[in-house]
């Protein structure tokens, strides 16, 4: 597949994932507080991490492409920028690993002392998720493929 | 299930940032030739983030897979708290990074 084709479904699947992110937390933090969601929990359970997952293995397919067109640039003429992607990599790696545990454990744990610790989980994930797609636009604005 | 999800996420964040501190040998892509090699290097034109990425994962799906097994010996507000404690961390390192660099 064309790299810019790759760049537009791995914008649209981080969309997604921001998003199903977003969606499981706010499920978690209600069911935390009394209000247990199991059917929409255990619909994330396999949500999220699917949406994750493929906006991740997109964005690994384009990583080497990045490296060899737009970075060389960044190291030369916008270092800034080019750390600023490195964090964005690595805030994606954590919210992967998040994301995946509290969606997987808050889909099938229905005991009341782990909805406030998945709830923490999923939120710290999502908010993982919406930093790096911030700076996912912010670079791609800076210099696309 | 919520302890296992906790470890694979604890060591999952520990192995993470761990792997080139230590110069762990990961798998290095070179995306102008497209080799691929076993290697502890650091500061190749050679991308680490693809074996960091894979040897944190296997960790973190290990460490789950054990505590899935063994007996439950930590409540799981401690387990939580250990697990977001090192996400913290890493955070804080590549926030840390990122400050230095400028």
């Amino acid at each position: 597949m064309n790299d810019r084709a790759l760049l537009l479904a791995h914008a649209v699947l981080g969309f997604a994932a921001v998003f199903s992110g977003t969606h499981q937390a706010a499920h978690a933090v209600v069911a935390a507080l009394g209000r247990p969601h199991r059917r929409a929990l255990r619909r994330f359970a396999f949500i999220a991490p699917a949406a994750v997952i493929a906006q991740a293995a997109c964005g690994l397919a384009i990583y080497p492409a990045y490296r060899v067109r737009v970075r060389a640039g960044f190291d030369l003429h916008a270092p800034m920028v080019a750390q600023l992607f490195e964090l964005k990599e690595h805030f994606a790696a954590l919210a992967l690993a998040l994301v995946i545990a509290a969606s997987a454990a808050g889909g099938f744990d229905r005991r009341p002392e782990a909805r406030w610790p998945l709830a923490a989980l999923s939120c710290v994930g999502a908010a993982l998720l919406w930093t790096a797609a911030v700076i996912g636009l912010y670079v791609t604005a800076r210099h696309p493929l | 299930m919520t302890r296992a999800a906790l470890a694979g996420v604890s060591v999952f964040a520990l192995g993470y940032v761990l792997a080139e501190p230590l110069h762990l040998p990961v798998l290095l892509y070179d995306p102008w030739t497209g080799g691929v090699t076993l290697s502890s290097a650091v500061a190749t034109r050679s991308m680490r983030y693809f074996g960091d990425l894979l040897l944190a994962t296997l960790a973190g799906l290990a460490a789950a897979g054990l505590v899935h097994r063994l007996p439950a010996r930590m409540p799981i507000a401690v387990a939580a708290t250990a697990s977001l404690s090192l996400v913290a961390l890493d955070v804080l390192y590549y926030l840390s990074r990122l400050l230095g660099a400028s």
